[in-house]
C-alpha cells in the first residue's frame, strides 16, 4: 500500500500504533492492504477461518455474534480509528463472531505474515504494538463483563424476578 | 437512588443472506409478555377476610406447602386469578383495566413480588400446546413439530410506526367510514344483500354449479381471497382508533401459535377511551364483512345463473358473512369483537377463562353447582359457545356437501 500523508496521519491516531515511530509507521504501511466493503457485505462469519486483523477507516462494522435461529446479538459498532478481529491474528482460531459493514465501509488489513515480519524487523515497534494491544484486551474484558451484567439485569427485568427480598 | 433506564439488547435479525433489520428489545417487552403462573390448586388456599371496619373485603392466602401467608385486596385476588399461565401481563392489565375502569402502575409488580416471595407463582411457556409439546419434545414427531411452529411463530412482519400511516389514511377519506351516511350505506346495503342471500338461496346447488366440476377448488380460492379482507378489517379498527383520537401502536402478520395466519393490529390505547370508543371500534372492523358480503351477493343475484360469475360471488358473501357472525357473535370461544363488547358491556373481563374453568370443574367433579348469578352466566356461556361451534361446523359441512354433490 502506497503510505500517503493522509494514511500516516489516519495511523498516529489508531491506539495500537500511537507509540510508534515515523520509519516504524511507514515500513508499517508497507504492509497493510486497502479493502473496501459495500453496505450490509459481510466480510466473515462466526466460525470462518481467518489471520487477519481490520482497522477502520471509514464507515461502521457491526460485530453480533448468533443467539438463536437467523438472530444475532449485536456486540459492538466497530467505528473509525477502531480495529477487530484481532484473536485470529494471533491464534489462527476461528472466527468468534461475525462482521458485516453497516455503511460503506473503508479497512485497512493487516495479516499475520506481516505481523511476523515487523516482529522480525521492528522489534521495539512490536513491542508498543503489543503493549497496546493488551491494554486494549483488557479495556474489552471489562466492557464483556459490564454485558454480562446487563444481560442479567435485563432477565431479571423481563421475569420481574425480585431476588433482593427472597 | 435514580433507578436506571431499562436494560436492553441490539438484536440483529437476518432477513436473507446479508439484509437484515436491527432491533432494540427492552427487559420491559419480556416483561410484558411474560406470563406469569399460580401454582396448583392444592398447592393453596383462599379466604374472604370480612371486617365490619372496613369498606372493602380482603383476602387470606395461604401456601399449603410453605404455610406462608398473604393478605391481598379485591384487586389483587381480581389479578391473581388471572394467573393462569396462559394470560400475558399485558393482557392481565387490560382485564383490570376493564374491571375496574382505572389502573395502578404498581400493583401488578408488587403482586408479584409479594407472591415470588411466598413461592406461589411459576412462569410458563406461551401456550398450552407449546407446553404440551416442551413436555413430549423426546418423541421425533413432537421435536419436528415444535422446530416448524417456532420456524412460523418467527415470521412476524410488522410495523410499530404505523400512527402516521394511519392518521393520514383516516385524512384522506378513512374518515368518511364514521359518518351518519357510512351508516345509513351499511344498513341499506345490509337490507339488500339479505334479500339477495334469500333468493340466492332458494338453490344453492344451481348457484354453486357455476364452479363446474371443481367445486371445491372454487370455494378453497374464494377463502384465500377472504383472507385479505382480514386485512381491511383491522385498517378499520385502526382507523376507529384515530378517530377517537388514540394511538395505532402495531399493525403486522403472523402466525398465532405458531399455525393460524392472521393480520393483527394493536389498537389497546383505545381502553383508555370511553366505553362507547371501544364498542365503535370493534364493531366496525367487523361490519367490513357484512359490507362485502352484502355486495357479493348482490353480484351473485344480477349474474347469469349457473354462472361462475354467480358462484364466486355467492361463494364469497356466504364467506364474508360468516366471519361478520364469528366476529360479532360472542359465544364460540374464541375472543373476537363481539366477545370484547360483549364482557365491556357487562363488566365481566374474564367470563370465558371463569366460564371454562367452572365446566371444568363440574365435568371432572372438582367444583360444586351453584345457583349464583355468576354460575348461571358462566354455564350458559359454555352451553350457547358448544352449540353455536356445533352448528358452524354442520353449517359448513353442509354448504360444502351441497356444492359436491
Amino acid at each position: 500500500m502506497q503510505a500517503s500523508a493522509e494514511t500516516l496521519a489516519f495511523l498516529r491516531d489508531v491506539r495500537v500504533f500511537e507509540a510508534f515511530s515515523d520509519p516504524d509507521l511507514l515500513a508499517l504501511t508497507d504492509r497493510l492492504r486497502e479493502r473496501d466493503l459495500r453496505r450490509h457485505q459481510i466480510l466473515f462469519r462466526e466460525g470462518d477461518r481467518g489471520d487477519e486483523m481490520f482497522i477502520v477507516r471509514r464507515g461502521t462494522i457491526l460485530i453480533s455474534k448468533s443467539v438463536t435461529g437467523k438472530v444475532e446479538q449485536v456486540l459492538v459498532r466497530v467505528e473509525p480509528f477502531d480495529f477487530f478481529g484481532e484473536m485470529s491474528l494471533f491464534d489462527g482460531s476461528p472466527r468468534s463472531a461475525t462482521a458485516q459493514a453497516e455503511t460503506e465501509v473503508e479497512l485497512l488489513v493487516l495479516g499475520r505474515d506481516s505481523l511476523q515480519a515487523m516482529t522480525e524487523t521492528a522489534p521495539r515497534a512490536a513491542a508498543a504494538f503489543f503493549h497496546a494491544m493488551v491494554l486494549v484486551f483488557m479495556e474489552r474484558l471489562r466492557r464483556s463483563t459490564l454485558q454480562v451484567a446487563e444481560a442479567t439485569r435485563w432477565g431479571l427485568e423481563a421475569t420481574g424476578l425480585d431476588v433482593e427480598t427472597r | 437512588m435514580q433507578r436506571p433506564a431499562p436494560a436492553k439488547f441490539e438484536l440483529l435479525v437476518r432477513r436473507d443472506e446479508e439484509d437484515f433489520e436491527l432491533r432494540q428489545v427492552a427487559s420491559v417487552t419480556g416483561y410484558l409478555s411474560s406470563r406469569p403462573r399460580r401454582v396448583e390448586s392444592e398447592s393453596y388456599e383462599i379466604s374472604e377476610l370480612r371486617s365490619r371496619l372496613a369498606v372493602a373485603s380482603g383476602f387470606i392466602l395461604k401456601n399449603t406447602t410453605t404455610d406462608r401467608f398473604l393478605l391481598l385486596s379485591a384487586q389483587e385476588r381480581f389479578l391473581w386469578d388471572q394467573m393462569d399461565g396462559a394470560t400475558s401481563l399485558q393482557e392481565i392489565a387490560t382485564a383490570y383495566v376493564l374491571k375496574f375502569g382505572e389502573f395502578d402502575f404498581e400493583i401488578i409488580p408488587s403482586l408479584l413480588r409479594k407472591l415470588q416471595r411466598a413461592q406461589l407463582l411459576t412462569f410458563e411457556p406461551r401456550s398450552r400446546l407449546r407446553a404440551v409439546l416442551a413436555r413430549n419434545r423426546g418423541r421425533v414427531i413432537v421435536k419436528a413439530l415444535e422446530l416448524v411452529l417456532t420456524g412460523l411463530e418467527r415470521i412476524r412482519i410488522s410495523s410499530h410506526n404505523v400512527q402516521p400511516f394511519f392518521q393520514a389514511l383516516y385524512r384522506y377519506g378513512g374518515f368518511l367510514v364514521f359518518t351518519p351516511i357510512a351508516a345509513i350505506v351499511c344498513a341499506a346495503l345490509a337490507v339488500l344483500g339479505a334479500a339477495a342471500a334469500l333468493v340466492l338461496f332458494r338453490d344453492v346447488h344451481d348457484m354453486l354449479e357455476g364452479f363446474g366440476g371443481h367445486a371445491l377448488r372454487g370455494i378453497l380460492t374464494v377463502k384465500l381471497l377472504f383472507f385479505a379482507s382480514v386485512a381491511l378489517h383491522q385498517f378499520v379498527h385502526g382507523l376507529a382508533c384515530i378517530h377517537y383520537r388514540r394511538r395505532v401502536r402495531e399493525f403486522g402478520f403472523t402466525f398465532l401459535h405458531g399455525f393460524v395466519p392472521t393480520f393483527y393490529v394493536d389498537v389497546t390505547d383505545i381502553f383508555m377511551a370511553s366505553r362507547r370508543a371501544r364498542v365503535v371500534t370493534a364493531v366496525t372492523g367487523a361490519l367490513v364483512h357484512l359490507v362485502l358480503g352484502a355486495v357479493a351477493f348482490i353480484v351473485a343475484v344480477k349474474s347469469p345463473p349457473g354462472s361462475f360469475t354467480q358462484a364466486f360471488a355467492a361463494a364469497s358473501g356466504i364467506i364474508q358473512w360468516q366471519a361478520l357472525l364469528v366476529a360479532l357473535y360472542p359465544f364460540c370461544f374464541i375472543e373476537m369483537d363481539g366477545y370484547h363488547i360483549f364482557v365491556d358491556v357487562l363488566g365481566v373481563p374474564t367470563l370465558k377463562h371463569d366460564a371454562i374453568a367452572y365446566a371444568k370443574g363440574l365435568l371432572t367433579g372438582a367444583g360444586r353447582v351453584e345457583q349464583g348469578r355468576e354460575e348461571l352466566l358462566w354455564i350458559g356461556y359454555v352451553v350457547l359457545s358448544t352449540l353455536s361451534v356445533a352448528a358452524f361446523i354442520a353449517f359448513n359441512v353442509w354448504i360444502i356437501f351441497s356444492a359436491t354433490h
